[in-house]
């Protein structure tokens, strides 16, 4: 186990920029589109920068946050680290499995039972059925719903969903953790039990990346900070110094 | 072996992880996928009730009567006199468009309606039309395909006809796997493509020969008729199970080549799109 330890990289981001067709100029219409070409007035969709040239190197066990205002491009990078999003230039390299932890129970199915759930979003991460059926147990143990297994998703409280969905994408013990905007998850009880489960991965050889407009959590966790504006990288270094530098920026 | 035969289809499907305990390979992932998501469309549509399968099959029984009470008569004389071929007839007929319609109409809106998954997990995007297909072919498979078996040992008590049978079959669901990738992807651009997938549908369903034999339809139009997938489709299907004339191998082939032919511009619009998507669902 150690020998995953120090300096093995997981994540090496080399000179990547991204352009992306912006949605809101495209008409998504066929018959608009066809007139338009018939009157010769069709022009191709613009296309706007989003990331520019970004590099950047995460070793295994780091725990790294990323600030920056809206629109700074934060969740995008995350969005191209996870492989779902596709660099325009330059290279991404990731080694590991990725658990996205981006609004937690996304891959929820309301019709479908809470057992069932398990099962599909367990093979959306990456997983077997066989692997995923072995672990519902003690995913409903974690989430404290081992009575509701057959219920449907959506005769669950929004708490309940929640507290579903965060069992489920750590109980996956991803080599990669993504979280996008901090948890406020549950009760009371609840948010201690996962602050320790978090406290595990961030201790752990997992590697985490946090998104996050709390800066004292960015702070107090994080082993380096990136702070990115309009796409670029403004500064990487010890999460003090950055969200300093940063927080004198806003003003 | 699969991914390397078609890199860009599956690409998507990559899981590596530094745990070798857990690495799941390109093409497991894509069918664990595809199993969790058809069994997901059809636990939803049948509500946790096995029996809701049969429920689907009163749709084309239904039609059937009405079909042969309108129609029967009319058209008697062109089923060798036999109300029975009839009603056959116009049920294979049935259940090959209710196949294709239910399967493609499904596809459709497939990519764009999962979109805020793709936003989130890294997934092969091809998951979700082949989902709906699947979910279609086990629905056949349980129901009508079974009454299709019954009627041909009965009508032609030749059971080595039933080896015959996935040939059609398989056409219809190649014709379907083709015409559902390129619907869906171009549904992520155009969204009002629905309007033009139902004038093309009603076109589909009223030039084949569902409810009329083929031979009404004029010589001239007739040659026309090559276009629409699900003729040789439906035409290869009544010589298996009816034995309304002696096999025509040749029409079963070209049948399949045609599929084939679909199934590879549906491959290729897809695969040749499939980078602009997340800009756009």
């Amino acid at each position: 186990m150690q020998a995953r330890g120090a300096s093995l990289e997981v994540i090496r981001l080399d000179q990547v920029s991204l352009w992306r067709r912006t949605q809101e100029e495209f008409s998504y219409d066929l018959k608009r589109t066809i007139l338009t070409i018939l009157e010769g007035k069709y022009r191709q969709p613009p296309r706007k920068q989003i990331l520019d040239r970004i590099t950047l190197t995460i070793e295994a066990g780091e725990t790294v946050g990323i600030v920056g205002s809206n629109g700074s491009g934060k969740s995008t990078l995350l969005k191209l680290i996870c492989g779902i999003l596709k660099a325009t230039s330059g290279r991404v390299d990731v080694r590991g499995r990725i658990a996205p932890l981006i609004e937690l129970g996304a891959g929820f199915d309301s019709d479908l039972s809470v057992r069932d759930n398990i099962v599909l979003y367990g093979v959306l991460l990456g997983f077997s059925r066989a692997q995923m059926l072995e672990r519902a147990q003690q995913i409903l143990a974690f989430a404290e719903l081992e009575d509701c297994a057959a219920m449907p998703v959506k005769a669950l409280s929004s708490g309940m969903t929640a507290r579903l969905g965060f069992a489920i994408a750590t109980d996956v013990r991803p080599d990669i953790l993504i979280l996008d905007e901090v948890l406020s998850v549950g009760d009371e009880a609840f948010r201690n039990k996962c602050a320790r489960r978090l406290e595990s991965f961030f201790q752990g050889q997992a590697t985490v990346l946090v998104v996050s407009h709390n800066l004292d959590f960015m702070v107090q966790t994080c082993s380096r900070v990136v702070w990115l504006n309009r796409g670029r990288i403004e500064m990487i270094g010890k999460p003090y110094e950055v969200v300093e530098k940063y927080k004198t920026s806003m003003g | 072996m699969v991914s390397s035969a078609l890199p860009k289809f599956f690409r998507g499907a990559v899981a590596i992880t530094l745990d070798a305990g857990s690495v799941q390979p390109h093409a497991s992932r894509y069918l664990n996928l595809l199993y969790v998501l058809t069994l997901r469309n059809l636990k939803i549509r049948y509500r946790g009730s096995f029996l809701g399968v049969y429920w689907s099959l009163l749709n084309p029984l239904i039609m059937t009567g009405v079909y042969t009470a309108l129609f029967g008569q009319a058209f008697i004389s062109y089923y060798n006199n036999q109300l029975v071929n009839y009603v056959l007839a116009a049920f294979t007929g049935l259940i090959v468009v209710g196949f294709f319609i239910g399967s493609t109409s499904q596809a459709l809106t497939s990519i764009v309606s999962n979109g805020p998954l793709l936003n989130k997990i890294q997934l092969p995007v091809s998951v979700f039309p082949l989902s709906m297909i699947c979910g279609n072919l086990f629905q056949f498979t349980v129901g009508p395909l079974p009454l299709l078996m019954v009627a041909t040992l009965i009508v032609t008590a030749q059971p080595q006809r039933l080896l015959l049978l996935p040939i059609p079959l398989l056409t219809l669901v190649f014709a379907c796997t083709g015409i559902a990738l390129l619907i869906s992807t171009l549904y992520v651009f155009f969204r009002d493509l629905p309007y033009f997938y139902e004038l093309l549908t009603f076109a589909l369903w009223i030039s084949s020969p569902v409810f009329y034999p083929a031979a009404i339809v004029p010589e001239q139009v007739r040659g026309l008729l090559v276009f629409n997938p699900l003729w040789p489709v439906i035409e290869g299907l009544r010589e298996v199970v009816l034995a309304s004339a002696p096999i025509d191998f040749a029409l079963l082939a070209v049948g399949l080549f045609a599929s084939l032919v679909l199934l590879g511009i549906g491959v290729l619009v897809f695969t040749r799109c499939r980078d602009q998507f997340m800009d756009l669902v």
